[in-house]
């Protein structure tokens, strides 16, 4: 039935990528920056995407964030000209064959606000309606989009109390204190603004070390359309941080969700859930705050999975170049190893900076292999430093039994990946990839391998959230834990998926957040499965 | 560097009691900071006492201590016209001269004296480069960490090693150890390319030459090529088997790729070539850990931490014996690593 690209190429000796580059007809995004000589900071950091369905079509459609314009040199009040089409966040809807419209407007989301220059998205249907809503960050104030169920969203922002404010880079949905009410995380990044911005020597990007540190901010949702910030009760905002990426999972199987937060020039957070509502930072406890040398790095898309298929759910942070990206084993108890270099990712990564990344099976080999857009922070930086690089093409590394292996990613086109969100686009059970680029068109990776067998598993929660976040899922030896959080700023496809190889049978376990266990014995492999939550315990 | 001083006469036979008067008043004045009136009295005293040496001379220092160097130049000359063998005028001389800009006409003065810092500094000037290093060198033997002489030092032995190596690009601009040098100066600009091609052309006239290897490595391993790296370091290892250097650094590109097993081995040989290396133990240690050998790792980490109790390396290890025993459940000794690291690492972390 698909074409076996793999064992093609296996056979004839030649090198195939998995991924077939390209822009699919009716996806125009255009993202624009606006870079300006003042190097405000924001400038180099947009660049949110999400794969959603949000019109239950069956089919994922694309949101893309926009940053917007910025003045040379910016004045009072800060405007960013989103009510020009050019700077519009863009929903693009896929077609039966393939193809995007762009349903930007009649959906609703035109405009972004003028204050705000747009940042990163989060996907999940928080209100439990069966329709995907949107939550769109930017440095200025936050928009809460509700689906109306009926290719329509609204603007319910204010009423939710979820603007945040500052500047808020990625976020997630998750719950947290397993109430069925999706929660809402949102990363911010530095205090900065227009006003503050600095130029560092020879007109470059500053580090955020010039700029003080800020909390992140946790909202819980009441379950009326409102949200509660309870950063501060919950311990969150007891920590400063120059946060960019999170990721959800729950490293200690104690049944609740921890927070992992990808920090830049400084240690990395993991927030532990007590389970009473409460957070405590034990990053440096479990040895994840830090480089395997003690160093702080500078930590920018993160993903929280099981990358060995030992059950148990590791890290990886993307990073600058130099810094190698960093992947933490988890060893149980609480505890990680560094494990950059044992798993080959260290030399793979040491001249390279990453933005948007995931543990996916791409392959479909049952082994989750590691796709990162990539991109120095620094658009000169090859005058600071001739050895490194501005562009660069993004990485794919197929993982074998936990080591990783440097593959091509259907591209040596350099450009500055930034975003990157992952997901079935075209229902055929593999794993594509839509990377955005920093002042540039989106760039979509179609999966050609048709490699190996697969499962993929839409949740329904019934007692547990809706979209079933949170739930474990275990197939083959392979453990998922379903979010559309990680990356940076971006949202995933919200199923999971397993790659199995062989094309036999296979038993599907799942802890749901409400504690509710399934097991589905004997399941059919190459197929799209809706599992929904058993009502009773 | 150099100190003033004043001359006081114990004897002032022959001199009118009147100018013995201005002298004291003089030295009270400059003793109070009151380098004017201190030179307005000893004025006074060289008017009085015209044939008398220690009177010019108190009259050059105070001009020298208020930083008219050109006014010193005259009242100095005329003590050592009077007494040519008075040391400290030669001294003084010099320096003034020197500050003037008269570098050649102040050695004779700072030979005379024996000021071999002073002499360094005009040697320098005039440009006896070999010379003035070896006289600052000396001169910082006797006074360790004086920054006037370590810039100096460092000055003059930068500009004789440019000199050097024009003289060696221009007698012979296509020579392997011209490519060398134009390669370490592409080097320390980060041109990587260039640096390669540079260090290519040295080794293909000239492939058993040590240390480029070396360097083309390190040029890799600046830019995080730990493959190609590995190459080089691991042929001059092979051309050096004595060099602990090449050792350590093939061990360490080993242990970047995750070769850990092949990295502990090297690494152990540096460590038997130069032992005590913290930097080499360091990096054994993380290899051992990479290998599964917790064992090893603890006594490398250990060690660096017995050699080296303070610093960025000490953190280090105790960072990784801390991850060490966390993983083996020691909680507590975990914990009073930690302590450790977080009381030595470097600030700039989270709040």
């Amino acid at each position: 039935m698909l074409n076996n690209l793999a064992a093609v190429a296996c056979l004839s000796g030649l090198a195939v990528s998995i991924f077939e580059m390209g822009t699919p007809r009716g996806l125009d995004f255009q993202h624009r920056n606006s870079p300006t000589p003042e190097k405000y900071l924001i400038a180099t950091m947009g660049g949110g995407v999400a794969l959603l369905d949000y019109n239950n079509d069956g089919l994922l459609d694309i949101f893309l964030v926009n940053s917007g314009r910025l003045a040379s040199p910016m004045r009072l009040p800060e405007r960013f000209g989103r009510d020009d089409p050019r700077y519009w966040n863009r929903l693009y809807r896929q077609n039966r064959d393939g193809s995007f419209s762009d349903v930007t407007e009649v959906s609703g989301l035109a405009k972004a606000g003028e204050g705000n220059y747009g940042m990163g998205v989060a996907a999940a249907d928080y209100d439990n309606d069966g329709y995907t809503d949107l939550y769109v960050t930017s440095y200025g104030e936050n928009i809460l989009y509700r689906n109306n169920r009926d290719g329509t969203f609204t603007d319910v922002t204010a009423k939710a109390g979820v603007a945040a404010g500052g500047w808020s880079a990625s976020a997630g949905f998750f719950d947290y204190d397993n109430d069925g009410l999706l929660d809402l995380f949102v990363t911010r990044y530095v205090e900065w603004d227009t006003r503050h911005n600095k130029s560092c020597a020879r007109q470059t990007y500053c580090p955020p070390i010039d700029f003080p540190p800020t909390t992140n901010i946790l909202y819980r949702n009441r379950g009326d359309g409102t949200f509660e910030d309870v950063s501060r009760r919950s311990g969150i905002a007891a920590k400063k941080g120059r946060s960019l990426g999170v990721a959800f999972n729950d490293y200690d199987g104690d049944g609740f969700t921890d927070i992992f937060v990808a920090n830049d020039g400084m240690e990395q957070f993991l927030f532990h859930n007590d389970g009473k509502g409460a957070f405590t930072e034990r990053a440096l406890d479990a040895g994840v705050a830090l480089s395997d040398d003690g160093k702080p790095y500078a930590g920018m898309g993160v993903d929280f999975r099981d990358y060995d298929n030992d059950g148990r759910p590791d890290i990886i942070v993307d990073n600058l170049a130099r810094q190698t990206y960093a992947v933490y084993h988890n060893d149980g108890g609480g505890s990680f190893s560094y494990h950059s270099l044992a798993t080959g990712l260290g030399v793979l990564s040491a001249g390279s900076s990453g933005w948007g990344l995931r543990l996916e099976d791409f392959n479909n080999d049952g082994w989750k292999d590691l796709f990162v857009a990539q991109s120095h922070v620094m658009d000169n930086v090859e005058a600071l430093d001739p050895s490194l690089h501005y562009l660069e093409p993004p990485m794919l590394a197929l993982n074998h039994d936990g080591h990783f292996t440097k593959a091509d990613p259907g591209t040596d086109t350099p450009v500055a990946g930034r975003g990157a969100a992952f997901g079935d686009l075209d229902n055929d059970g593999s794993i594509d990839v839509v990377m955005t680029v920093l002042g540039g068109p989106p760039v979509v990776f179609r999966n050609r391998s048709g490699a190996g067998h697969w499962l993929s598993i839409a949740l329904r929660g019934v007692r547990s959230n809706r979209d079933g976040l949170g739930a474990v899922v275990r197939v083959k030896g392979q453990t998922q834990y379903a979010s559309a959080a990680g990356s940076y700023l971006s949202s995933s496809d919200r199923r999971v998926h397993f790659g199995l190889g062989s094309a036999e049978p296979v038993d599907v376990e799942v802890r749901w957040p409400s504690g509710i266990r399934q097991t589905m014995h004997s399941v059919r492999t190459d197929q799209l499965l809706e599992i929904r939550e058993r009502e009773q315990p | 560097m150099h100190t003033l001083f004043l001359v006081l006469a114990l004897a002032w036979q022959g001199v009118s009691p009147q100018a013995v008067e201005h002298a004291q008043a003089g030295i009270a004045a400059r003793k109070q900071g009151h380098l004017d009136k201190a030179i307005e009295e000893f004025r006074r005293v060289t008017e009085l006492a015209p044939d008398f040496p220690a009177g010019f001379m108190n009259l050059g220092a105070a001009c020298m201590e208020s930083r008219d160097y050109g006014a010193a130049i005259g009242p100095l000359k005329r003590a050592l016209e009077l007494d040519p063998a008075l040391s400290g005028a030669h001294q003084m001389l010099g320096y003034a001269l020197l500050a003037q800009g008269y570098a050649a006409e102040s050695i004779p003065h700072f030979e005379k004296a024996g000021a071999r810092g002073g002499l360094g500094i005009a040697q320098l000037e005039i440009g006896k480069l070999p010379e003035a290093i070896a006289n600052l060198q000396a001169e910082l033997a006797a006074h360790p960490n004086d920054p006037d002489l370590l810039y100096y030092l460092g000055r003059a032995s930068g500009l004789l090693s440019k000199n050097t190596f024009d003289a060696l690009l221009s007698s012979y601009p296509d020579s392997a150890r011209s490519h060398q040098a134009l390669a370490e100066n592409y080097a320390a600009l980060r041109r990587t390319q260039d640096a390669e091609k540079e260090y290519r052309e040295a080794l293909r006239q000239r492939p058993e030459t040590p240390g480029i290897h070396l360097a083309l490595g390190e040029v890799y391993a600046a830019a995080s090529d730990w493959v190609k790296a590995e190459v080089e370091f691991r042929a001059e290892a092979k051309l050096q088997p004595g060099s602990a250097e090449a050792a350590y650094r093939l061990g360490s590109a080993l242990l970047q790729q995750g070769k850990a097993s092949d990295a502990r081995a090297e690494l152990a040989r540096a460590d038997r070539l130069r032992p005590e290396m913290p930097e080499t133990l360091y990096a054994l240690g993380k290899a051992a850990s990479l290998d599964g050998d917790s064992t090893a790792a603890r006594k490398a980490w250990t060690d660096v931490i017995s050699i080296e109790k303070t610093g960025p390396l000490a953190a280090q290890a105790h960072f990784g014996l801390a991850g060490l025993y966390r993983k083996q459940g020691r909680t507590a000794e975990a914990e009073r690593e930690m302590q450790e690291f977080r009381k030595l690492k470097e600030p700039a972390s989270a709040p």
